[in-house]
């Protein structure tokens, strides 16, 4: 019996054909929904492309042009605050603060004071793109700034050299990878920030286009568009990840640094001093911009609103029962979209043959506006919990896969060399190895994830099942209750705040064995 | 159409200088004022009248240059008015009542939709007719909305209990896809996007039934009332005669609106029945009888009533019809 000895396929050969089993998969879906108006097959799609071309051109380069100059904005301004931080290692819990404070402002609210502050063009957009982006860069870099072999500060030293020097020569070679990675997170995270950017009134983009498609039942452009805009964000990832591999250093460094100095309670003074700038920013910016009080409300009318007014005892009461509606879905999509995106990390670290076209359905999965895939995902899971819980995993799980899968790429050569030598199996080498050397990024991403998990609990909200924080905004904000609206922002800044404050206890427990280098 | 300006030596001096090099650069050294109107949505033929009045110059013929600030879902009209970014936006009453509720100086001058364009949308062989048939359905709408259906039910003794609210997406794939029997929708938007998918979809106009409120209205603040009246009148003036021609030719003004927004999206089916659709809503024999964007005292106290029922409490004087007055009397 002979046996004919076929080439086993090439990666290229095998990516082809699990595309075009996506692609057929995809038809027949759409085929069998076809009474349902939530989904367009591919054909559909390209036929609906190839009747537009001129349409979708405009749309895209009007958006395109916004999210680029977003991402060049958001993520120049997070480079700056982590040098601030950096270089003036006290400013850190002041500067990551305020930043995670500002990254929590719901767009319902912010939108609207944009549009009066910019008047008609694209600032709101340009902004909110922005906005979308500066905070998942600042968090990794932060981690990557740090990722460096104690020996190597100390031969900065013993030239002489400050801390001027360790960062140009020491730190941000090592910050490099996490920079990448903040950056890839960034890229759809700035095309959607555009987007919902155009929500606030303007004359043309993809948003614009999307709002048109799914009032006027049109299946065929909703999903042209969000073709587009997974395609924009898949080529944009592919690009950044290419100019990694180029910049990265080979085999990561062994890191080892002596166990840090036992913590000085400094949390409190460190929040005490977040809440003061906050309220400072906050009356700045209605003083500098001149914001009408009647929609701009100050820390003293929302102070008025919850503790002295007539119907603050009314008010509270609204802000409670919204606040149980939304807890109850922000935890488990949470904890569902971390654990998805660091289990589906591992298992392509076992795996890494079908990298591919795992990383495109999740990018897909990020860069196609909620309001696209809501309704498919309503379809499948119905309006309960588990629609919403979905829809919130899926806003987490994208950037924590990023992250995790960059830092899981952070395992010491030298350690390897030790695996290698050992004979040591693909999970040997991740549960002792790689894990390990994933955890300072797994909490860089967990933290990220929590102000990304409110605003995609608020939005689906909003957008979707109407009930929670989300939902009274919106409404407060058409029916000009300023007060109402301002109040739920704080409560919805808060709870990000002190979520964030937990996830980080843990993390400082977990770092403290495992990357003493972190908690300098 | 021109009519000729009044004559004046910087207008001479103008026109005298720019005929030397040019034959003909009219309103050159015209001082010429400018305002925005808020829109209350994206661009579309909803506010087509106004493109008329921007394509034919109604405004600039009276010195006035009007930008047109596009809506969106995340685009209240009330800060842009309140700010002065806008001189007048297009609101509607409940709305407008709520902002003057929290401390807004808005009045009404104008209503563009006379009557109030909800209705409830079901299909054929499912149909809700009557307010008394919503009982034992399953609704589709925002939860936002839920005071809407409240004043309907309670002014047809409807038990709203028996109805089974479904918080939705605005969009009419809940009703396709058998989430819903019925949807709480505009008369001009999503039914007609089903009319478009080839389903005429029943719809129940709650302006029929007792809700008497005003939409698409015109509102300004106090102190533009006070100081800027000129430039609201001359707005106010160019909207009635786009308005107007709107009426005359809807199908003009769906391709006009296609040309002037080519970006938006639209198509000109979709426009052109979105366009028929909202004529009756705008047009009654009160504004046959008095003009474009008029109003009686009888339709104040009906919106008065309607607003009591929204949990809004109003007076009278919110209408400002001094405007209009100007504008007709003109």
């Amino acid at each position: 019996m002979t046996t004919l000895a076929l080439p086993a396929p090439g990666p290229r050969l095998r990516g082809l054909v699990l595309t075009l089993l996506a692609l057929a998969g995809w038809e027949l879906a759409a085929r069998a929904l076809t009474g349902a108006f939530v989904l367009a097959a591919p054909s559909q799609v390209l036929g609906w492309l190839a009747a537009n071309p001129g349409l979708m051109a405009r749309a895209l380069r009007e958006t395109l042009t916004n999210a680029a100059a977003g991402f060049v904005l958001g993520n120049l301004a997070a480079l700056a605050l982590a040098a601030l931080a950096l270089l003036w290692p006290r400013a850190q819990a002041l500067v990551t603060g305020v930043a995670l404070v500002v990254f929590c402002l719901p767009l319902v609210a912010t939108g609207p004071i944009l549009r009066v502050i910019f008047g008609p063009g694209a600032g709101p957009q340009i902004v909110l793109a922005a906005l979308a982006v500066y905070y998942t860069t600042l968090i990794p870099l932060l981690v990557g700034l740090r990722a460096a072999p104690a020996s190597w500060f100390d031969l900065v030293h013993s030239y002489g050299r400050g801390r001027w020097s360790a960062l140009v020569h020491v730190r941000a070679r090592a910050a490099l990878p996490y920079l990448v990675a903040g950056l890839q997170i960034a890229a759809p995270a700035a095309f959607l920030g555009a987007i919902v950017g155009e929500f606030t009134g303007a004359e043309r983009g993809m948003g614009v286009l999307t709002i048109r498609a799914l009032r006027g039942l049109d299946v065929p452009m909703t999903w042209a568009l969000a073709t587009v805009a997974t395609a924009v964000a898949m080529l944009a990832y592919v690009a950044l990840g290419a100019l990694a591999r180029r910049l990265a250093p080979d085999a990561p460094p062994l890191l080892l640094s002596p166990p840090p100095a036992p913590a000085r309670r400094q949390g409190l003074r460190a929040a005490a001093l977040v809440c003061a700038a906050t309220l400072a920013l906050w009356w700045g910016a209605i003083a500098a911009f001149d914001l009408n009080p009647f929609f701009a409300k100050s820390p003293t009318d929302v102070a008025a609103a919850l503790l002295t007014d007539a119907d603050a005892g009314a008010t509270r009461a609204k802000l409670g029962v919204a606040l149980a509606e939304t807890a109850a879905f922000l935890l488990p999509g949470y904890l569902a979209g971390l654990a998805a995106g660091a289990g589906l990390a591992m298992a392509l670290v076992l795996a890494p043959q079908v990298a591919g076209p795992v990383m495109s359905a999740a990018i897909a999965l990020r860069s196609v506006p909620i309001v696209t895939t809501a309704p498919l995902i309503v379809l499948a899971l119905g309006r309960g919990a588990a629609g919403t819980v979905t829809l919130v995993a899926v806003m987490v799980f994208f950037p924590t896969l990023v992250a995790c899968l960059h830092g899981l790429r952070q395992t010491p050569g030298q350690v390897m060399d030790v695996m290698d030598s050992f004979a040591a199996t693909r999970l040997t080498r991740l549960l002792r190895v790689r894990i390990p050397a994933m955890l300072p990024a797994f909490f860089a991403a967990a933290r990220m994830a929590v102000p990304a998990a409110v605003l995609a609990v608020t939005v689906v909200e909003w957008l979707a099942t109407g009930r929670g924080l989300g939902s009274l905004m919106a409404l407060s904000a058409s029916l000009s209750d300023y007060d109402l609206l301002w109040s739920a922002v704080v409560l919805t800044t808060t709870l990000s705040a002190l979520c964030h404050a937990a996830v980080a206890r843990i993390e400082a427990r977990v770092l403290r064995r495992y990357a003493p280098e972190q908690l300098t | 159409m021109t009519r000729p300006a009044p004559f004046s030596r910087r207008r001479f001096l103008g026109t005298a200088t720019a005929g030397l090099a040019l034959p003909a650069l009219p309103r050159l050294a015209r001082a010429q004022s400018s305002a925005a109107l808020q829109l209350s949505w994206q661009h579309s033929v909803q506010f087509a009248g106004s493109y008329i009045a921007q394509d034919r110059g109604f405004w600039s013929e009276q010195d006035l240059e009007v930008t047109l600030l596009p809506g969106g879902p995340n685009a209240p009209v009330e800060p842009p008015v309140v700010s002065g970014t806008a001189l007048i936006g297009i609101s509607a009453a409940d709305y407008t009542a709520a902002a003057v509720e929290q401390g807004a100086p808005f009045r009404i001058l104008g209503v563009a939709m006379q009557k109030n364009p909800f209705v409830i949308a079901s299909l054929p062989d499912n149909p809700v007719a009557q307010p008394a048939d919503l009982m034992g359905k399953r609704i589709g709408m925002a939860l936002a909305n839920t005071p809407v259906l409240q004043a309907l039910c309670t002014l047809n003794d409807v038990d709203i209990d028996r109805i089974e609210v479904v918080p939705t997406q605005y969009s009419a794939q809940p009703l396709l896809a058998g989430e819903v029997d019925c949807l709480l929708c505009w008369e001009t938007d999503l039914p007609v996007a089903m009319a478009m998918q080839g389903i005429a979809a029943q719809t129940m106009l709650m302006a029929d039934h007792g809700y008497a409120l005003h939409s698409q209205t015109y509102i300004a603040t106090l102190d533009s009332l006070a100081n800027r009246r000129a430039e609201l009148v001359a707005l106010l003036r160019g909207e009635l005669r786009g308005w107007e021609a709107y009426r005359q030719d809807t199908a003009a003004a769906a391709a006009l609106t296609l040309q002037m927004y080519p970006d938006a999206g639209l198509d000109l089916p979709t426009q052109e029945l979105q366009a028929e659709r909202q004529v009756p809503l705008m047009f009654s024999e009160s504004t046959d009888e008095h003009g474009f964007g008029w109003w009686s005292d009888a339709a104040v106290e009906d919106n008065i009533a309607t607003l009591a029922l929204l949990g809004r409490t109003v007076t009278p004087d919110l209408w400002d019809r001094s405007i209009l007055e100007e504008v007709h009397g003109s």
